[in-house]
């Protein structure tokens, strides 16, 4: 692979089986991700923004095209390949946060190292500094249910980059946020970027999150529309 | 390790009901322990009063002695060996001599076997000193209380028994009952009426004689017997020995539904358990958990499950089994009616064996049990189960 690059897709397809027939999610996407990129997928319902992450973290695979992730061609990795890929090098955020619910917040951040078997001094460095990155320091030991939504999203995040991966993607991240909430995660994930240069690929519709992208992605109907990118959008922000 | 320590995390978080599925798991584990221990505890009972109430350490048989023959009985009596004379006279035998008989209570006729027994003995739990306290002219006999429901006797009744004496002559004389026992065991019951030894002996012109000699618990047998059959306990029981192993297949299978219960509820758990977390899974896969990770994880959890059942078994059937095998458990029913010999209060037994088998066994069901639904999770797209949909 290109060195610089983190992710590179080539004429990705991607149908879904609907009924007899197939449905076209993806048609034909070519597209590359460099290191330290904090892009966003943006686009209506149903253009296929989560389907592009998934292909991309290993969740689903593509239907034709090929996919190359931080060097792997997905095509020729098994199931465990890609759940290693994820484990060691990338961090998911999730709409709905997905939190471990019999986990405390604690244990929810820990999760990630413990499956990747590190030392415990070490584990609880780390956890300790990405709780207060999100400024949760004083929920350590609360669970998810007893968390507001912007909290649960804030722990999710800290979940996702606890392990300083290489590569995060964020599916509406901010979707269940309100402004102020919004604003605060994505503060906190562009520090990550700029000290890290962790990537971040996001999809989402929020104008609050576009507002904070370095490049936009339009994604119409299953074909990238839009590649677009933002001169200092910190200044706009 | 790590799978472990994830396992007893998610089944301490889930609280209530993961220790409702444990208390489920854990009845089962007592109710199969306690059922067997009682089955068991009924079969060594039934062989105990046997062996109490009826054959003691064993028998000299007269050659001929025949107990399923009533016909054999004509000819099977003579005075015993010298050696097991001395055993009677040194307290540790005791002589009996039967023969068939018919008694006639309340003007019907009803066929007997009638017993003679030296009264002054202990070697068979049998309330044979009755006889010797009275005195009177009549027959003293001792019926069992089942004998004499059927005959509508009562304390001090009398009837007329008659025998066929040595000389193959009908006799006949009035009998009293001096004694109605009440004895577990039917086999001495039904039919038998007993009287002393030196009447029968001199009703049917036998003096001396006896028809076998049974002798004290944990006595050696003797060595020369001229001619008289030794039997053991092992083949005084055998009838019931194989009445126990003929009854063995329905224990099984009541075993067998009890552990299918167990099974089920685990599995019934699990089943919903991987259901509902769905999501759980699908969140599990996208940090990086491979599949056989995930079914690994749920199947221990599904093993812990059954391990804590067993301390929860342990905890509570503990002294509810060390309770029962010390006082017994009292039975509702009078179950002698039913020609079966069962203690008023049934004493378990539980041999360790039975502890260590059900454990071994439900261990193994638990982790099939577990590992079956578990394999659903093989079959997932990491996609669907993060949208909580079923496959
Ligand atoms: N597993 C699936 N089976 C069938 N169709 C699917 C499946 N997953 C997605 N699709 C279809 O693919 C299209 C793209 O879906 P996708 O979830 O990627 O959209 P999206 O851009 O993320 O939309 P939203 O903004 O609403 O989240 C949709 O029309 C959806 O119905
Ligand atoms: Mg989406």
């Amino acid at each position: 692979m290109d060195n610089k690059h983190i992710v590179e897709i080539r004429n990705l397809v991607k149908h879904f089986p609907m009924g007899g027939d197939h449905f076209l999610a993806l048609k034909g996407i070519s597209l590359d991700f460099a290191v330290g990129e904090f892009t966003g997928l943006v686009g209506p319902s149903g253009s296929g923004k989560t389907t592009l992450l998934n292909i991309v973290g290993g969740l689903d695979s593509p239907s034709e095209g090929q996919v190359t992730v931080l060097g792997h061609n997905l095509a020729g990795t098994s199931h465990k390949q890609r759940a290693e890929l994820r484990r060691l090098h990338m961090g998911f955020i999730f709409q709905t946060y997905n939190l471990l619910p019999v986990y405390t917040v604690y244990e929810n951040v820990e999760f990630p190292l413990l499956l990747n078997g590190v030392p415990a001094d070490e584990r609880k460095r780390l956890v300790t500094r990405a709780i207060e990155l999100v400024g949760l320091s004083d929920k350590l030991g609360s669970r998810p249910a007893q968390l507001s939504g912007g909290e649960g999203q804030r722990v999710a995040i800290a979940r996702a980059i606890v392990k300083e991966p290489t590569l995060v993607l964020a599916d509406e991240p901010t979707a269940n946020l309100d402004a102020e909430n919004s604003h605060h995660v994505m503060k906190i994930l562009v520090s990550l970027n700029k000290e890290l240069s962790t990537s971040f690929i996001f999809a989402t519709h929020d104008e609050k999150v576009m507002a904070y992208l370095h490049r936009i992605l339009n994604l119409v109907d299953g074909k990238i529309v839009k590649d677009e990118l933002v001169e200092n959008p910190e200044l706009k922000g | 390790m790590l799978t472990f320590k994830l396992a007893l995390k998610n089944l301490m978080g889930a609280g209530t009901r993961t220790w409702l599925n444990v208390f489920v798991t854990a009845l089962s584990f007592i109710l199969i322990i306690l059922m067997t221990g009682m089955y068991q505890g009924m079969d060594a009972h039934a062989k105990q009063v046997t062996i109490d109430s009826e054959i003691a350490g064993g028998a000299y048989w007269h050659p001929l002695y025949d107990p399923t023959d009533p016909f054999t009985l004509e000819d099977a009596h003579a005075v015993p060996p010298p050696r097991v004379v001395d055993l009677v006279d040194a307290g540790q035998a005791v002589p009996v001599l039967v023969a068939q008989a018919a008694i006639y209570p309340n003007g019907r006729i009803m066929p007997v076997v009638m017993k003679g027994i030296l009264p002054q003995q202990d070697i068979i739990s049998l309330p044979s000193a009755k006889l010797a306290e009275y005195d009177g002219p009549s027959i003293p006999v001792i019926i069992g209380r089942g004998m004499a429901k059927r005959a509508n006797l009562n304390q001090g009744d009398t009837f007329t028994i008659r025998w066929l004496d040595a000389s193959r002559t009908y006799d006949a004389d009035e009998g009293i009952v001096v004694h109605i026992m009440s004895t577990e065991n039917i086999k001495i019951d039904f039919g038998q009426i007993w009287i002393p030894l030196d009447r029968a002996q001199a009703m049917l012109s036998m003096a001396g004689e006896a028809t076998y000699v049974s002798y004290a618990q944990n006595l050696e047998p003797l060595a020369e017997t001229d001619g008289w059959i030794h039997r053991d306990v092992g083949y005084l029981t055998r009838d019931m020995t194989a009445m126990i192993e003929a009854k063995q297949p329905g224990t099984n299978v009541l075993f067998a539904i009890l552990l299918a219960l167990a099974a089920m509820g685990i599995f019934n758990s699990q089943m919903l358990s991987i259901f509902r977390r769905h999501k759980e899974i699908g969140t599990l896969m996208a940090l990086g958990m491979t599949r056989s990770k995930v079914v690994g994880l749920f199947t221990t959890e599904g093993g812990l499950n059954a391990f804590l059942a067993l301390i929860m078994a342990g905890v509570l059937g503990g002294p509810l089994f060390y309770l029962t095998a010390t006082y017994g458990i009292p039975l509702p029913l009078d179950y002698s009616e039913m020609g079966l010999i069962i203690a008023s209060r049934l004493t378990p037994i539980y041999p360790l064996a039975l502890f260590v088998s059900t454990t071994i066994l439900v261990s193994i069901i638990v982790t099939i049990v577990s590992y079956l639904p578990s394999r659903r999770i093989a079959r997932m797209k990491p996609t669907e189960a993060l949208r909580g949909r079923v496959s």
